[in-house]
């Protein structure tokens, strides 16, 4: 749990908004997720100027921009390191990372595989739409065999899609859920319960892309609420992602106790002279 | 400088315990109160290979190897052919040998040295507990003039924990060598020195004078991806970040690494990563961002042979060009050169200064030269360069924050988060004043125009080159170099000088933006200069006939890696022109 | 969802129901107003100012409920913690079922779906509520919102065919990075 503080001045959600028109398509997932995200930073009641929201190249990546917080628009892939490196260098800021399948799973993929083992507190929101949008709709590492819809592979990629839960959860992932962006309510609590929880937390949410995966609306009525609540082991949480057809949502699927990475200071007094007496003959 | 040293080199392999000798030799030099330079080499093997160790002894402070060696001690002759083009040797030069382990190879006598045999193994094997390296540091000591007592105090603390009989055996072995120098040839000597009548001196290596540069300078944080040569850069940063308060992470590669760093410095702390060639081509795009977002970092490329893997135990000069021409898009940012194993500090420490007054990259070029050998040099003088960012506290009355605020200096105050009333997303995309993107033409154009101020504008004081005039002043031949090219520039012109020439050493620590009008103030009535560097394409040469007027008789001479030049080669060219 | 949420009709307070009715339409309120951003983002000029004006509507029906809270100490509830039947509150257009091509017709039919949807929520904490007044004043409410969908579908043949048409856009979806 970082250092989530309740301030007496009781902020709105809309007040967690910047006044930037999102460019995403009207029916876009991430409407619902920007709208989630603010409404559990109001829950959370944090001081807008002690929360960052970090994210990558992508429509999803375009959230900080759409805040009223301090926010970071890194380079494809990489926005997992700077939130750790922004996290570790000031461990007092709650610190979000906001990224897509393409960006979070392609070639964000092995800072992802990392970020779940050093287990820095900091809080994954991924919206999973299984395609680039940005980039006119791409195959995604999440994107079925089978899905024909891209120039660039008009027969289907035919690899067998990453499973970003079930990845996390062995590789770390300290706190583990997925949600519908048709929920958003759900999406806010489960928000606040990530970002609460220490160590790395990792919020999958299915966000359909309207313009070029218009088929996902139907998302909206095949997801169910997942029947179990979360558990606190490891290998029943794996059995479970790995039976898991990628619709049950809504709930928290594992929560981990693995404390969080923070280094360790060794401040002594004398500091740089003692480092310089090391060299003197 | 060209007064008085002694060049060596001590080869072995296996468990010779070369690299052992070299160090004790080192440590002791440094008791007696001498200066040093110590570079080493090995061959690939990760245990029990050979290596050299090569070191230069004087009694004021070692700019440079010299040409060729005085003496090659060699413990046994396990490939040593490997390192014949390391360590010329002259007719005068003394080879000496174990008579029990045969004759020297053919390829360390093309010019005929003297050579003696010393019976190391054989000495070493009468003595219980004795080894032939500590024979061979005996007989060195003796001929070379270093005082025993220096060489004592070395082995007890070293061996200490090895217990007294440890100590008494090897130091036995030592003075077995010592005894035995007596009937060896001679080489020249050093006088002995009054240590406690000298200045402070350290001893210290390139990559350790880096990570001080960085903490000096305020760094706080650091993203570390090992990689050879510039690993002890990060290895020395650990442990010393813990004890100022800063942090160091192991990061999953190179990729991480800068934008760990980016994420730090965007939170308000000076932060810092070290590579080398590999890694600064993976950096290269993040650092692109840092350049837009304009955040400061520091990346310290400790140069090797390239291109892709090369020869990464060698050091070479030819990163320049990614590092200057690297990102994609225009790109200003901050390119430094440390020139010496004590400018790896300064020029580290400067960096840092620069990066975090600017808001943006600098690039801080070593090479495996400067960073991985140790030198006995006088104590760096301290600095006041402390990275100092212009940070914003409030925005203007009744105004929106505007992050990248068009400023007459093109440096805008940075909200550091936590600051309340100043959030703002910071930005790759091409953005406006406030920061939100933009593609209109007149916000790039004023973006792009505010970062090439900042940097081309920023007043780089005297810190831009180190400019060393023959003694007798005037001439009208400059050396311009660089890196680590710069040592046996040096020791060129001494020599030179001492003969009566006149010439002007022009060594560049700032690399890029280039500084066309003070090297043409430099430059002013010198009518022919030599370019020296190590690179196989000219790069710095090429660098410089871009950004700067360069006298109508320009000579480049450059060499790619793995060979240093040496101040003959150098030496020759100025000589040819004096006649 | 393929389950359906039945937590059955809620039993509120007075309190709590004033703080439900508040909540409704300051969301539903928020809701059209964002709908109506993204219209005019998207250059939909019709269905922009459509929501819009269901926006203004909203507004007016806060201040009426803040008219009837007066001073009355509303409960604090978690945006989780209310009692609806689906995903938001029952007045708020989902907001990931708009178009930036979709017709005015098929605004105020979302718009219509969701009053009924209000008018029933208000209906069942009517039937479920012991106390009278709660009874009497959610009842008030669902008629409230009957009238509302009246008002839409009049609106609506006001509007007449021209209400039909979607923006046809014959242009591929842009790149941007």
């Amino acid at each position: 749990m970082d250092a989530a503080v309740a301030e007496p001045r009781k902020l709105a959600a809309k007040d967690y908004k910047s006044d930037i028109k999102p460019i995403w398509c009207p029916g876009c997932g991430d409407y619902s997720v920007l709208n989630a995200l603010t409404r559990a930073l109001a829950e959370l009641a944090l001081p807008p100027e002690m929360v960052a929201v970090v994210s990558g190249i992508g429509c999803s990546s375009r959230i900080p921009a759409y805040t009223s917080v301090y926010g970071f628009h890194g380079v494809h892939g990489r926005a997992l390191p700077v939130a750790t490196g922004l996290k570790l260098a000031r461990p007092e800021l709650t610190v979000i990372v906001t990224s897509g399948d393409g960006d979070g799973f392609s070639i964000g993929g092995n800072h992802f595989l990392h970020a779940c083992r050093r287990n820095v507190d900091i809080t994954y929101i991924v919206m999973d739409n299984q395609v680039y949008g940005m980039t006119k709709g791409q195959a995604s590492p999440t994107t079925a065999p089978d899905w024909e819809g891209s120039k660039l592979t008009p027969e289907g990629t035919g690899i067998n899609p990453f499973q970003p839960l079930v990845v996390g959860l062995a590789s770390g992932a300290n706190f583990i859920a997925r949600v519908s962006a048709s929920d958003p309510i759900n999406m806010a609590k489960i928000i606040v319960e990530a970002v609460r929880h220490p160590g790395f937390s990792l919020v999958q949410i299915l966000s359909p892309c309207v313009t070029f995966r218009p088929e996902q609306q139907e998302w909206r009525d095949i997801v169910r609420t997942a029947v179990v609540d979360y558990t606190d082991d490891a290998a029943r949480a794996a059995r479970r992602l790995m039976t898991d057809d990628g619709f049950n949502v809504g709930k928290v699927l594992y929560k981990g106790s693995r404390p969080p990475f923070r280094p360790e200071f060794e401040v002594t007094d004398g500091s740089i002279a003692e480092l310089e007496a090391s060299f003197a003959i | 400088m060209a007064a008085q040293s002694v060049s060596l080199v001590i080869a072995g392999s296996g468990g010779a315990g070369v690299v052992t000798a070299g160090s004790l030799l080192l440590e002791a030099a440094a008791n007696a109160g001498w200066y040093a330079l110590m570079t080493r080499s090995a061959g690939p093997q990760i245990r029990g290979g050979e290596a050299a160790a090569m070191i230069r002894f004087a009694t004021e402070p070692v700019a440079s190897h010299d040409d060729s060696f005085h003496l090659l001690v060699a413990i046994d002759w396990e490939n040593i052919s490997r390192f014949a083009a390391e360590i010329p040797l002259v007719a005068d030069s003394l080879l000496i040998g174990d008579p029990a382990l045969g004759d020297a190879p053919a390829a360390l006598l093309r010019n005929s040295p003297r050579q003696a045999g010393l019976a190391m193994s054989e000495i070493a094997s009468s003595i219980e507990g004795g080894r032939p390296n500590m024979v061979a540091l005996g007989a060195i000591a003796g001929m070379i003039g270093l005082p025993v007592a220096a060489m004592a105090s070395v082995v007890t603390r070293q061996l200490k924990r090895k217990g007294q009989a440890a100590i008494d055996a090897s130091m036995a072995a030592f003075n077995a060598g010592l005894a035995a120098a007596a009937g060896l040839p001679a080489v020249p000597r050093l006088p002995a020195v009054d240590s406690a009548a000298r200045e402070e001196r350290w001893s210290i290596t390139g990559n350790e004078a880096t990570g001080l540069g960085a903490i000096r300078g305020g760094v706080r944080f650091v993203a570390a991806y090992p990689i050879t040569p510039a690993t002890e850069v990060l290895e020395w940063l650990a442990p010393s970040l813990a004890k100022v308060g800063g942090v160091l992470v192991q990061a999953e590669d190179e990729l991480a690494s800068i934008n760990q760093i980016i994420g730090a410095s965007y939170g308000g702390v000076p932060a810092l990563t070290a590579t080398s060639g590999p890694g600064l081509s993976l950096m290269i795009e993040s650092i692109g961002l840092a350049v837009a977002a304009e955040v400061p970092v520091v990346v310290v490329d400790v140069m090797r042979v390239g291109p892709s893997t090369g020869i990464a135990t060698k050091s070479e000069q030819s990163d320049l060009n990614i590092a200057v021409y690297g990102m994609h898009g225009d790109a200003p940012h901050v390119v430094v050169a440390a020139n010496s194993v004590a400018d790896c500090l300064f020029t580290t420490q400067w960096a840092v200064h620069l990066a975090e007054s600017m808001q943006t990259p600098a690039l801080v070029l070593t090479d495996q030269l400067l960073g991985q050998s140790r030198a006995i040099l006088p104590r760096p003088a301290e600095l006041a360069f402390i990275g100092q960012r212009q940070t914003a506290v409030a925005a203007g009355e009744g105004q929106r924050y505007k992050r990248y605020a068009l400023t007459g200096s093109g440096v805008s105050p940075m909200a550091i988060p936590g600051t309340p009333g100043l959030t703002y997303t910071a930005d790759g995309l091409e953005h406006n004043e406030l920061g939100t993107p933009s593609s209109q033409a007149s916000d790039h154009q004023a973006q792009m125009d505010k970062r090439l101020r900042k940097v081309a504008g920023f007043d780089y004081g005297d810190h831009w080159a180190d400019i060393m005039d023959a003694e007798a002043g005037g001439g009208d031949i400059a050396i311009i170099t660089w890196g680590s090219s710069t040592g046996p520039a040096r020791e060129a012109l001494e020599r030179f000088s001492a003969a009566g020439g006149k010439a002007r050493l022009i060594s560049l620590r700032l690399i890029a933006p280039a500084q066309p009008d003070k090297l043409a103030a430099a430059l002013a009535g010198f009518e022919r200069a030599l370019v020296v560097e190590q690179s196989h394409g000219g790069q710095f040469h090429r660098m410089l006939r871009a950004f700067y007027d360069l006298p109508r008789q320009t000579l480049a001479l450059y060499q790619p890696g793995p060979l240093p030049i040496g101040p003959a080669r150098i030496l020759d060219q100025l000589n040819a022109w004096r006649t | 969802m393929t389950d359906s949420r039945d937590i059955g009709n809620a039993v509120l307070t007075m309190p709590e129901l004033l703080a439900h009715a508040l909540a409704m339409e300051s969301e539903a309120c928020e809701r059209y107003g964002q709908l109506a951003d993204q219209m005019e983002n998207c250059n939909n000029a019709p269905v922009a100012s459509l929501f819009r004006r269901l926006e203004d509507i909203e507004r007016a029906h806060v201040r009426e409920i803040e008219a009837i809270c007066g001073n009355v100490a509303l409960p604090r509830l978690a945006p989780w913690e209310y009692a609806w039947r689906d995903n938001e509150s029952p007045e708020t257009i989902d907001i990931g079922s708009v178009s930036y091509q979709m017709s005015q017709r098929d605004a105020v039919a979302l718009a219509i779906e969701h009053e009924h949807r209000a008018a029933e929520f208000y209906r069942g904490v009517a039937d479920a509520a012991p106390d009278a007044e709660v009874k009497r004043l959610a009842r008030q409410f669902a008629g409230e919102e009957l009238a509302h969908v009246q008002w839409l579908r009049d609106w609506l043949t006001q509007m007449g065919s021209s209400a039909e048409r979607g923006v046809d856009d014959p242009d591929p979806p842009n790149s941007l990075e």
